[in-house]
C-alpha cells in the first residue's frame, strides 16, 4: 500500500470521527435556534423544522424581561473591563518583555503563580473591602479589578511582545524616545493582533461572568448582567421553553458572532498561552 | 460632597423634628421596599400618592421586587449601609433580621397609640412579638386552602372535595387524578400540587393534623422526627413516592414552578396569594377546606409585615407610613387585589375582601381557616434551619434516602442549627 | 534572554508606572486577599454584627457542614471523571485535528463553539435537553421504546454534569494540544517511520513524550476547573430552597459566604479547597518531573 493511500484512508477516517463528534458540539444550539422559532404549543414537538415558524418569542421577551437593559449592562461592563485589561496587561508585558531590572524575573515568577490561585479564596476579602468601600451594590466591582493586569493576559502579550525585535526599541532609545513612549508608539500599534486576540479573552470572560454578578448584582434587573438575568428568568418563567430558548440565544449570540469574526487569533492566542 | 450631606441631614431632621409637630414635618424622602408583582407597583404606587398628600413634606420611593430578589437584595442595602426606610418582612425572616439588629424597636410608638392595634387579629401579631416588644407589625396574613380543577375532576368521574374530605380521601382522589393521558409512559397529569420543600403550604398542616409537632426552638429541639410525626411523613411518602400523585420539583421544573397554575395538577395546595394568579387560568377551578387528619383538621397561617430600619434618618416619618400601610385605608385597597388577607378584622370580614373581583369563590373560606389554624413557626435561625431540613427532604424525595433517613438527617441538622442561633 | 533595555535613571519612574497596576493587584488583590481570607478564617462575621475570634472552629465544623461534606464528596468524584475526560477527548480530537485538509479549520470552530458561549445559557439549554419528561434526550427515548431517564436525578447526575461540562471544555484542551502536536519537529515521525514502526508505536514513542508539558499544563488547568466547577452546575441543579441536587465546593462557598452570610465558614472553606488545588498541582509536577527525567 502506498504512503499517499494510507494517508488518504486516515484523512477519511479524522473527518468522519471529527464531523460525529462535531455535530455533538453543535447539536445542543442548533435545537436552541429550532425551539426559539416555535409557537409555545409546538414546544413539546420533536421535529427540528418548527411545525408553525415565528418570531413571536423573540418579540414577546423584550416585553417580559428588561433584556434591553441587562444586555447594555453585560455590554458596558465587559467592555470597560476589557479595556482596562488590555491597557494594564499590556504595560506590565511591556515591561517584562523589554526592561531589565533587579527582581523583574522573580516578579513574573509571582504573577504566573497567580495563576494557580482559585479566584474564590480571593472573592471574600474582595466582598468585604468592596462592601466599605460603598461599591456593594453596584457595578463597579465588576470590572474594577481588570484595571489590575492579570497574569493571563499579561503573560500572553509578554510573549508577543518578545517577538518584536529589540532594536526598534533601541533606535528609538537612541532617538530620545522614553519607554513609555517606546511602549505607546511602538509596541501596541506592532501588537494589533495580539491585543485583539486578548481582547476577544477578555470580553468573553467579562461576559460570561455568573460567579461575581451573582455576588454583586444578584437581583436588581436594572444593574445586573445578562447570566444573572437568565438565572433569574428560569425561575420566573420555567417551563416556557420557547421563550426562554430565544433570551438564551440572544446571550450567546453576540460572544459567537465574535468569535466566528476573530476565530484564527482567538485560536492563536490560546495556542501561545499554552507553551513556550 | 456627599460626606456632609450625609452628616447634615440627621442634624437637620433631627431640628425638624424637634421643632414642628406630626404633621408638616420639614421635607423627607423615604424608600419604601417590598415583595411582589406589577399588581403591588400600581397599587402601592397609589397609596404612596394618598400618602403623600396627606402628609405634605413627605415623598416615597417605592420599590418592588419579586420575592427571591427581593430577599437578596434587602440582604446587599443592609449589609452594605443604605437599608430601605420601611420594608416588607415575612413572620419566618422576622427573628434573624431583628436578631441582626436590623430592625428598629416599634414599641415606644406603639405605646403611644393604644387603639392601633384593637382590630388586629391576635394570631397575625402573635409572631411579630418578642420579649422586649414589637420591632414589626403584620400587614396582611395567609392561611392554606385546597384549590381543584373541577374540569379533571369532571373528566375522572371523581367527586369534588368537601369540608368532610380527609387526607386518606385526598390521597385516593390523587391516586384516581394521576395518568398518563398520552400512552407514553410517563405521567403528564398528577393528582396533586404540594411544595414539597418549605412546610408553609403543605407538610406542616399534614404533621399538626397527625398530632405532631415541629420544633421546639426554646429548647433547641427539631420535634418532626416524633411518631406521630413519622405517620404523617410516611403518608406523603406514600403520595410522592407510591403513588407519585405529587410531582417533585424537578418534574415540575419543566412546566414552571406552580403545577396547578399550568394546568397539569387536578390540585394545589396554597394561600390567597394563589387566587389571582389562577384567575385568568384556562379552566374552571374552587377552592376546599384543609382536608382532616387524626388530630383534626390544622392549617397553617403566615403572615407578611411591615419593619423600619434601625438605621433610617427619619424614625418619625417612617412610623407615619408604616402606620398608613396596616391602616384601614391601604388595607382595603390591598383586600380588593385578592393576594392576601387584612389583619384589620373590619375589613377581612366586611365587603371590601369577601367581595373581591379577583376570582368567583368562596373567599370566606380562608378568614374562617383562622378557627383551625396554627401559626407557622417563627424563630431565630429560622432560614437556615428551613433550608437544612429542606436539603434532606429534598434526598427524600429525589428517592436518595429513605424517608426515616431522612428525617433523621433533618432533625440532626436542624438541631445542630437551632444550638448554633441560640 | 539576550537584547532587553536597562531603563535610563529617569525612567524608573516610567517603570513604575506602567508596573504599578499590576503590583497593586498582586498586593491586594492576590496576595493581600489569599492572606486575608486565611485570617478570616479564623472569625466569625455575618457582616452586620461585630466579628469575634472563633479559633479553628471554623476548620473544626466542615466535617459536620452536611452540604461541605457532600460537597467535596461530589467535587472528588466530578474531578475524577472530568480531568481524564477532557484530557483524553481532547487529545484525540487534537491528534485526528492535526493534520492538513481542506476545511479543518471550520470543524475546530465548531468544537471551540462551547467554549465560548456562556455556561449560564447554555446550562439554561442542557436542563431543557435533560427535562424529565418531555426533554429532548427523554423524547427521543421514549419516541425508541426505551423508559425515560431521570437525567438530573440523583443516580445520573454526577455523569450528566460531567458530561455537560466536558462538553464545555474539549475545544480548549483540543486548541492546546494541538499548538503542542504542532510543535513536534516532523524529523521525529521520518526518522520513526523508517525504523518500521507502526502509528500507534509512533503515538506511544513519539507523540507522547513529546506532549508530557501540554498533557501538564493542561491537566493542572482541568483540575483548576474541576475544583471550581459552578455555573453549569447552578444553573442545572438548583432548588426552589436555595440548594442544589450536586452542590459542589464552590456551591457550598457561595451558599455559606453569600447566601447565609457566615463569612468566617467560607473562608475556611475557600483555605481547603486551595489546599486541594495546591496538592494537586504539586503531584502534577512531580509526575511531570518524573517523565521528564525518563524521557
Amino acid at each position: 500500500m502506498s504512503q499517499r493511500s494510507e494517508q488518504m484512508r486516515g484523512n477519511a477516517i479524522a473527518i468522519v470521527l471529527l464531523l460525529a463528534g462535531g455535530i455533538i458540539m453543535v447539536a445542543p444550539f442548533v435545537w436552541m435556534l429550532s425551539t426559539s422559532l416555535k409557537v409555545p404549543a409546538d414546544q413539546y414537538s420533536r421535529t427540528l423544522i418548527p411545525p408553525i415558524l415565528t418570531l413571536d418569542n423573540y418579540r414577546e421577551i423584550w416585553s417580559l424581561i428588561p433584556l434591553q437593559t441587562m444586555l447594555w449592562n453585560s455590554l458596558k461592563i465587559a467592555a470597560i473591563a476589557t479595556a482596562g485589561q488590555l491597557l494594564t496587561c499590556s504595560m506590565a508585558a511591556f515591561v517584562f518583555a523589554v526592561a531589565r531590572f533587579r527582581g523583574r524575573d522573580i516578579l513574573f515568577f509571582l504573577l504566573l503563580l497567580t495563576l494557580m490561585v482559585p479566584s474564590q479564596i480571593t472573592t471574600i476579602p474582595q466582598f468585604i473591602l468592596f462592601k466599605w468601600l460603598g461599591l456593594y451594590g453596584t457595578q463597579v466591582p465588576m470590572y474594577l479589578p481588570s484595571f489590575l493586569g492579570g497574569a493571563f493576559g499579561t503573560f500572553l502579550l509578554r510573549q508577543y511582545f518578545k517577538t518584536i525585535p529589540i532594536e526598534l526599541a533601541e533606535a528609538a532609545r537612541i532617538d530620545g524616545a522614553s519607554l513609555i513612549t517606546i511602549y505607546w508608539n511602538i509596541y501596541l500599534p506592532l501588537a494589533k493582533p495580539a491585543l485583539a486576540a486578548f481582547g476577544v479573552f477578555a470580553f468573553m470572560f467579562s461576559w460570561n461572568d455568573l460567579f461575581t454578578a451573582l455576588i454583586y448584582l444578584p437581583s436588581d434587573p436594572e444593574t445586573t448582567t445578562l447570566p444573572v438575568g437568565l438565572a433569574l428568568f428560569q425561575q420566573q418563567y420555567g417551563g416556557k421553553w420557547t421563550l426562554m430558548m430565544a433570551a438564551v440565544l440572544i446571550s450567546v449570540a453576540p460572544i459567537i458572532v465574535a468569535f466566528l469574526i476573530a476565530q484564527k487569533q482567538f485560536i492563536q492566542g490560546i495556542s501561545m498561552s499554552g507553551l513556550k | 460632597m456627599q460626606n456632609w450631606v450625609k452628616r447634615a441631614v440627621p442634624a437637620a431632621v433631627l431640628l425638624g423634628g424637634l421643632l414642628l409637630s406630626s404633621t408638616a414635618l420639614a421635607e423627607t424622602e423615604l424608600k419604601l421596599m417590598l415583595f411582589g408583582g406589577p399588581v403591588d407597583v400600581a397599587i402601592w404606587e397609589k397609596l404612596s400618592a394618598e400618602f403623600e398628600a396627606s402628609h405634605p413634606g413627605i415623598t416615597v420611593t417605592v420599590e418592588v421586587n419579586d420575592w427571591d430578589s427581593y430577599w437578596e437584595k434587602l440582604r446587599v442595602l443592609i449589609a452594605g449601609g443604605t437599608a430601605p426606610d420601611v420594608f416588607a418582612m415575612d413572620a419566618s425572616n422576622y427573628p434573624d433580621w431583628q436578631a441582626r439588629g436590623a430592625l428598629l424597636q416599634l414599641q415606644p410608638m406603639i405605646d403611644a397609640e393604644p387603639e392601633l392595634l384593637a382590630d388586629v387579629y391576635p394570631v397575625s401579631l402573635e409572631a411579630y412579638q418578642t420579649p422586649d416588644g414589637y420591632y414589626g407589625l403584620p400587614r396582611d396574613f395567609q392561611t392554606i386552602a385546597l384549590f381543584y380543577n373541577k374540569d379533571m375532576f369532571d373528566a375522572a368521574g371523581v367527586a369534588y372535595p368537601t369540608d368532610q374530605w380527609s387526607w386518606d380521601d385526598l390521597r385516593a382522589a390523587a391516586r384516581q387524578l394521576t395518568r398518563d393521558s398520552n400512552g407514553d409512559g410517563s405521567i403528564d397529569q398528577w393528582g396533586l400540587f404540594a411544595e414539597l420543600i418549605d412546610m408553609e403550604a403543605f407538610w406542616s398542616s399534614v404533621l399538626w393534623s397527625h398530632g405532631a409537632d415541629i420544633v421546639d426552638a426554646a429548647n433547641g429541639k427539631t420535634l418532626i422526627g416524633s411518631p406521630e410525626a413519622m405517620t404523617a411523613w410516611n403518608f406523603i411518602a406514600g403520595m410522592v413516592l407510591d403513588d407519585k400523585s405529587i410531582p417533585t420539583a424537578e418534574q415540575l421544573r419543566q412546566f414552571g414552578a406552580d403545577g396547578f397554575q399550568a394546568g397539569v395538577t387536578a390540585m394545589g395546595l396554597s394561600g390567597h396569594w394563589s387566587v389571582p394568579d389562577y384567575a385568568p387560568a384556562g379552566f374552571r377551578w374552587d377552592v376546599a377546606p384543609m382536608p382532616k387528619g387524626p388530630a383534626g383538621r390544622v392549617t397553617s397561617v403566615n403572615s407578611a409585615g411591615f419593619t423600619i430600619a434601625s438605621t433610617t434618618k427619619h424614625p418619625a416619618e417612617a412610623w407615619e407610613l408604616l402606620k398608613f400601610a396596616i391602616g384601614p385605608e391601604a388595607q382595603q385597597q390591598l383586600a380588593g387585589i385578592g393576594f392576601a388577607i387584612p389583619i384589620q378584622k373590619s375589613i377581612a370580614e366586611g365587603p371590601a375582601y369577601l367581595e373581591q373581583q379577583s376570582a368567583p369563590i368562596d373567599h370566606k373560606l380562608f378568614v374562617e381557616a383562622l378557627d383551625y389554624a396554627r401559626v407557622k413557626p417563627v424563630f431565630r435561625g429560622y432560614e437556615e434551619w428551613a433550608s437544612a431540613v429542606g436539603d434532606a427532604l429534598q434526598m427524600a424525595w429525589s428517592g436518595a434516602l429513605p424517608i426515616a433517613d431522612a428525617i433523621q438527617q433533618a432533625v440532626d441538622d436542624g438541631d445542630a442549627v437551632l444550638a448554633n442561633a441560640r | 534572554m539576550t537584547g532587553s533595555l536597562r531603563p535610563l535613571r529617569g525612567e524608573r519612574v516610567g517603570v513604575l508606572l506602567l508596573l504599578a497596576p499590576t503590583l497593586i493587584g498582586l498586593a491586594i488583590g492576590v496576595f493581600g486577599s489569599v492572606l486575608a481570607t486565611f485570617v478570616l478564617s479564623f472569625f466569625d462575621w455575618d457582616l452586620l454584627s461585630p466579628i469575634s475570634f472563633a479559633g479553628v472552629s471554623n476548620y473544626a465544623n466542615l466535617p459536620q457542614d452536611r452540604m461541605f461534606s457532600s460537597a467535596l464528596v461530589n467535587t472528588t468524584l466530578f474531578s475524577l471523571l472530568y480531568v481524564p475526560l477532557t484530557l483524553g477527548i481532547g487529545f484525540a480530537v487534537a491528534c485526528l485535528m492535526n493534520r492538513h485538509i481542506r476545511g479543518i479549520s471550520l470543524l475546530r470552530a465548531l468544537f471551540f463553539l462551547p467554549v465560548v458561549s456562556s455556561p449560564a445559557a447554555v446550562g439554561l439549554l442542557w436542563s431543557w435537553i435533560f427535562a424529565q419528561d418531555q426533554g429532548l434526550l427523554n423524547s427521543a427515548i421514549t419516541a425508541l421504546g426505551g423508559d425515560p431517564v431521570s437525567w438530573l436525578g440523583p443516580k445520573v447526575i454526577l455523569y450528566s454534569v460531567v458530561s455537560v461540562n466536558v462538553w464545555g471544555a474539549i475545544g480548549e484542551a483540543m486548541i492546546v494540544f494541538l499548538a503542542g502536536l504542532q510543535a513536534i519537529p516532523r524529523e521525529l515521525y521520518e526518522a520513526a517511520k523508517v525504523d518500521g514502526a507502526k502509528p500507534w508505536q509512533r503515538l506511544v514513542h513519539v507523540t507522547l513524550p513529546s506532549m508530557v508539558p501540554s498533557l501538564f499544563f493542561q491537566g493542572v488547568l482541568s483540575t483548576i476547573h474541576a475544583f471550581q466547577a459552578f455555573d453549569y452546575i447552578y444553573m442545572l441543579t438548583r432548588l426552589s430552597n436555595g440548594n442544589s441536587t450536586f452542590p459542589t465546593l464552590v456551591f457550598s462557598l457561595y451558599r455559606t459566604g453569600f447566601r447565609f452570610f457566615r463569612m468566617g465558614d467560607a473562608a475556611a472553606q475557600a483555605v481547603v479547597l486551595t489546599g486541594i488545588i495546591a496538592v494537586f498541582t504539586l503531584v502534577y509536577f512531580r509526575i511531570q518531573k518524573k517523565l521528564g527525567a525518563e524521557a
